[in-house]
């Protein structure tokens, strides 16, 4: 029944700009064309590109790609993993591999939003991922220096039944550079559809706010005490 | 620049004859990837821009298949047509779009015709490029490089992928620095948008 009433509200809301667009067209064309934008455009906002007021980016929630991304997600996830892991024999690598996991990412929080895939994806699992693999990278490279060898010999390594030079390799391509590349894109992917910080809450506490702005200095640093604390519970994530 | 002069007056030899190895499939993709570049270039809205440079991207990751390069096919998929077009995109959020009356910028006479003289430039050079998959070509022939490599790989890196044992065992360490070099770019980014955390 809904799906009735909801298709006679379809065609009339279809039938009824029908006669109304040529009205609005006369009266643009009388008026300038500021006054109404086609809908497939965004509406004019102001310039400033450090207001938080538009930090947040336009998400629309679509029947057609939230499903379409579900079913492709995991296969490309495993794309992604099987360009990782088979680097030695096959074209890719970790580079590769990390980035098409990125890419995975990027995906579901285009399909999903990116605040709440921001909040599903901790930003302990995006540092753990850059920190961790260039640890890893320096750790497997460190090792043979430890046994009296050269940077990254692989043949030193204390990899036992294995293949130490291959398995080497293997694993600096696994958790050496695939996290750092997935991560760090990722990372970058969330740390842009943030934005720039105006509010001074990362490091300085505010010296660069108070260079900066001017007049409405005052009002913020009154109220500052609230702010401050809502950045910090957002800093703790 | 003999093998200019031979273009230019149209006498190829018969032992290498240029037009006829062009194949559809790679006509195609050729005019494809000149054609999205010229698009954005001359893309009036920055948002038409950035999507026809990701099928540009696409289009020269296809060429690279094509060429039999994987490695750096899959490279220009995933980072140039995947990541950049949607870091471009979310830059392109944040910012204010001008609505357009024209699709096409009006092109900037000197920019075209340096743009222009470069291309003659570079096209004048073509003659003496060997052709491509040539077995006499020095990238492919010199013994000392690439056969060195290509012989080399399997005896002491047991890997088949040579690409990937040249970047993580013959040149390892500038590989590492490239890792850190990816490492800092987040860090950068995180000190250039005042941030102190990823996500």
């Amino acid at each position: 029944m809904s799906d009735a009433v909801d298709d006679t509200d379809m065609t009339d809301t279809v039938t009824d700009p029908g006669t109304d667009d040529s009205f609005d067209d006369a009266a643009a064309d009388r008026d300038g064309s500021e006054s109404e934008l086609p809908p497939h455009r965004a509406a004019p906002r102001s310039g400033r590109l450090d207001s938080e007021n538009r930090q947040g980016t336009p998400y629309t929630e679509s029947q057609v790609i939230m499903p379409t991304v579900k079913v492709i997600a995991p296969f490309a996830f495993t794309f992604g993993l099987f360009i990782t892991f088979h680097g030695g024999g096959s074209p890719g690598g970790g580079f590769q591999g990390g980035a098409i996991m990125a890419a995975v990412v990027f995906m579901i929080a285009f399909a999903f939003g990116i605040e709440s895939t921001r909040d599903w994806l901790a930003n302990t699992v995006v540092v753990a991922l850059a920190v961790g693999g260039a640890l890893a990278f320096a750790g497997i490279g460190l090792v043979p220096v430890a046994l009296g060898g050269a940077f990254l010999q692989y043949d030193l390594l204390p990899i036992p039944i294995l293949d130490p030079v291959k398995y080497g390799m293997e694993g600096v391509e696994i958790v050496g550079i695939a996290p750092i590349v997935s991560g760090v894109l990722m990372g970058l992917f969330f740390l842009l559809a943030r934005g720039f910080n105006s509010e001074g809450d990362g490091f300085g506490n505010g010296s660069l706010d108070e260079d900066g702005s001017i007049d409405e200095d005052g009002s913020i640093d009154e109220t500052g005490t609230l702010e401050g604390d809502a950045a910090d519970a957002g800093g703790d994530r | 620049m003999t093998g200019a002069l031979a273009l230019a007056t149209g006498s190829l030899t018969p032992a290498s004859p240029v037009v006829a190895q062009v194949t559809a499939v790679e006509a195609s993709l050729l005019a494809f990837v000149v054609l999205t570049a010229l698009a954005t270039a001359l893309a009036r809205d920055v948002l038409a821009a950035v999507i026809v440079f990701g099928a540009y991207s696409l289009g020269m990751a296809a060429l690279y298949t094509f060429y039999r390069a994987p490695d750096v096919a899959l490279t220009e998929a995933a980072i140039s047509a995947g990541v950049t077009t949607v870091l471009l995109l979310l830059t392109l959020a944040k910012t204010t779009r001008i609505d357009h009356d024209s699709v096409f910028e009006s092109v900037n006479l000197p920019a075209a015709s340096a743009a222009g003289f470069l291309f003659a430039g570079l096209l004048l050079t073509m003659g003496d490029i060997p052709a491509i998959g040539s077995p006499d070509a020095p990238v492919w022939s010199n013994p000392d490089v690439t056969q060195w490599y290509l012989t080399e790989t399997y005896a002491q890196t047991h890997v088949e992928n040579t690409v990937m044992a040249v970047l993580a065992a013959f040149r390892g360490f500038d590989t590492f620095g490239e890792a850190i070099v990816v490492f800092a770019g987040g860090i950068a980014a995180l000190i250039v948008l005042h941030r102190e955390v990823f996500a």
